[in-house]
């Protein structure tokens, strides 16, 4: 068993091309525009929230 | 990936007005709502959840004691069936009723891309028939994509991988736990707090369902859930196969995690094909996962035969065999294997920087900011609804569609492909003639599973055997099916493939 050290780590293997996406055909992943997040927006969309609701919510057992 | 794979998530429900004792009718409710062409019917006649792959069978199931006083304070005048209200979709998914929960089981996929696409499909389906039911109620009605209700009780997103049966029942979990327990790492949701504890001392642990874990392994599902859960019900030809049916995972709502959990773990499957075998073995696994989700330092460490270890190390050490055995396969693979030490490394330097891939990173980037600019203790109530509000998956009030409306996280799949698996089945599998046969055919099916339909044609009985078909790229047959111009010539070309 080796257990990965920090010196001896797996160099990643060289892709051929640039690896951007699961499986070949199709969309692949596309990194997000790298703008902050709009922080006002976000803590508006959070205010609205109830602050009660998970105490409301009552689930059953499920698998 | 080469291995027919499928995620089911149960979904949470709340309904404005409605109490604990109303969800089973609800969820009724809300499925019944469904929009699209479907077969009403599931062929149940094939189903053993008692089946132990240790080579017995239980008694019987466990269940949680609160519902079943719930069920006898409350019975509904329905028979099973009817509460179940099983549909079978043209896209060869399967959307019923679980436990009082809406439930989505993706078809069978083969590649990551279109599982993505699939399970958000099912996102869209489900909210389509919560929102009817919302209008035709006149009350709110609320999807959760999430695994707790912060009261006690769980449900599930489970994944199922298709393996070789032969093998070794011990090689099998040897491998499986240290890295199902592990995972958890950039597979887990992110859950405020710690189950049944009013004042927790974790602010945010990282996952979802390791509350609810009470056993290392078993059969049950409903209660003392475990983490490799060993019901044998491979859906395919028993005597060549085993479904890993693994249950202790949480519901991402990340494509790329999700993606990147599936991903590693076929991978695993894999190593465990080829005969790779892992020498880590964790001292009590169900403690382990536990202490590794709840550390308020992000340190991470597991005990195990060879001491204390690190879970990122461990991960490292399957991701290393992986890479070793499987790097340059195809470009899936590639994918998943430098997306794996990426997220590893990440997580060791600075974990923050995955906020726009991983759940639980995410969730806590945005509950921090709530919490700084209101001045809030972790443990105060609105952050357990903020929590449960990152998983609703309606777009205008869920807050991780939030965050992916700001471009702040991630996606592997458009919204033109989510549309299109909505109604379309993955053509290389077998979920193809299921698929095909609900769209052109749904007249004629008497009742179907994930193994066989039962059409009922010219007055005869015809049984179209789906289990041989799981190894086969299915994309011919699957061209051939969709210009068959009738039920006789379709059945004939399934019966003659392979």
């Amino acid at each position: 068993m080796t257990i990965w050290q920090a010196e001896e780590r797996l160099r990643r293997p060289i892709p051929q091309d640039p690896i951007t996406k699961p499986g070949g055909d199709g969309d692949g992943p596309t990194r997000p525009d790298v703008k902050r997040p709009d922080t006002n927006e976000l803590l508006k969309r959070m205010r609205r929230i109830d602050p009660e609701q998970a105490r409301r919510y009552r689930q059953r057992s499920g698998e | 990936m080469h291995r027919l794979i499928g995620l089911e998530t149960e979904y949470g429900l709340y309904v404005e007005g409605r109490g604990v004792a109303d969800l089973l009718i609800d969820a009724m409710s809300v499925v019944r709502q469904c929009p699209f062409p479907a077969v009403r019917s599931w062929d149940y006649r094939l189903e053993d959840p008692r089946r132990d792959m240790r080579g017995f069978r239980v008694e019987q199931l466990q269940v949680d004691p609160q519902d079943v006083r719930i069920d006898q304070e409350h019975p509904v005048p329905f028979s099973e069936r009817e509460v179940r209200s099983d549909h079978v979709l043209g896209n060869g998914a399967r959307l019923y009723n679980d436990h009082a929960h809406p439930e989505y089981a993706t078809p069978e996929c083969r590649r990551l891309l279109d599982l993505i696409a699939h399970d958000k499909a099912g996102e869209r389906i489900v909210l389509t028939c919560a929102q009817r039911l919302q209008h035709s109620i006149g009350c709110r009605v609320a999807l959760y994509k999430n695994n707790t209700d912060y009261h006690g009780s769980s449900y599930g997103c489970h994944e199922s991988y298709l393996l070789r049966r032969d093998i070794p029942f011990e090689q099998l979990t040897a491998n499986m736990l240290p890295f199902l327990v592990t995972r958890m790492l950039y597979a887990g949701a992110g859950k405020v707090g710690v189950e049944g504890e009013p004042n927790p001392r974790v602010p945010l642990q990282l996952s979802q369902r390791a509350d609810f874990y009470m056993d290392i392994m078993n059969v049950e599902t409903l209660y003392r859930r475990p983490i490799f859960n060993t019901r044998d019900e491979p859906h395919a030809p028993m005597r060549h196969y085993r479904r890993l049916h693994v249950i202790c995972g949480d519901a991402n709502m990340s494509e790329y995690a999700t993606a990147l959990k599936v991903g590693t773990t076929a991978l695993v499957l894999d190593l465990t094909e080829s005969g790779w075998q892992t020498d880590i073995v964790l001292h009590d696994p169900v403690r382990a996962a536990q202490r590794l989700s709840r550390d308020p330092d992000l340190k991470w460490l597991v005990e195990t035969d060879l001491g204390t270890l690190s879970a990122i190390d461990i991960q490292r050490a399957y991701c290393k065999a992986a890479c070793e055995h499987f790097a340059g396969r195809d470009p899936e693979t590639d994918w998943v294997l430098q997306e794996w030490q990426t997220v590893l490394d990440t997580l060791e330097t600075d974990p923050d920087l995955l906020a726009d891939r991983l759940d639980w990173v995410a969730k806590r980037k945005l509950l921090s900011l709530y919490v700084e600019s209101e001045g809030l203790s972790w443990d105060h109530p609105a952050l357990f609804a903020l929590d449960l509000e990152y998983h609703n998956i309606d777009p205008h009030e869920g807050l991780y569609y939030a965050l992916l409306e700001q471009g702040q996280m991630q996606r592997l799949v458009s919204d033109e492909a989510i549309e299109q698996a909505m109604h379309n089945p993955p053509m290389d599998t077998r979920a193809a003639v299921r698929g095909l046969c609900v769209q052109r055919f749904a007249e004629q099916i008497e009742t179907l599973n994930w193994e066989r339909i039962i059409l009922r044609h010219a007055d005869q009985t015809v049984r179209l055997d789906l289990s041989r078909l799981v190894e086969q790229d299915l994309r011919p047959l699957s061209r051939r099916l969709t210009a068959a111009p009738d039920v006789t010539t379709f059945v004939r070309m399934v019966k003659e493939f392979g």
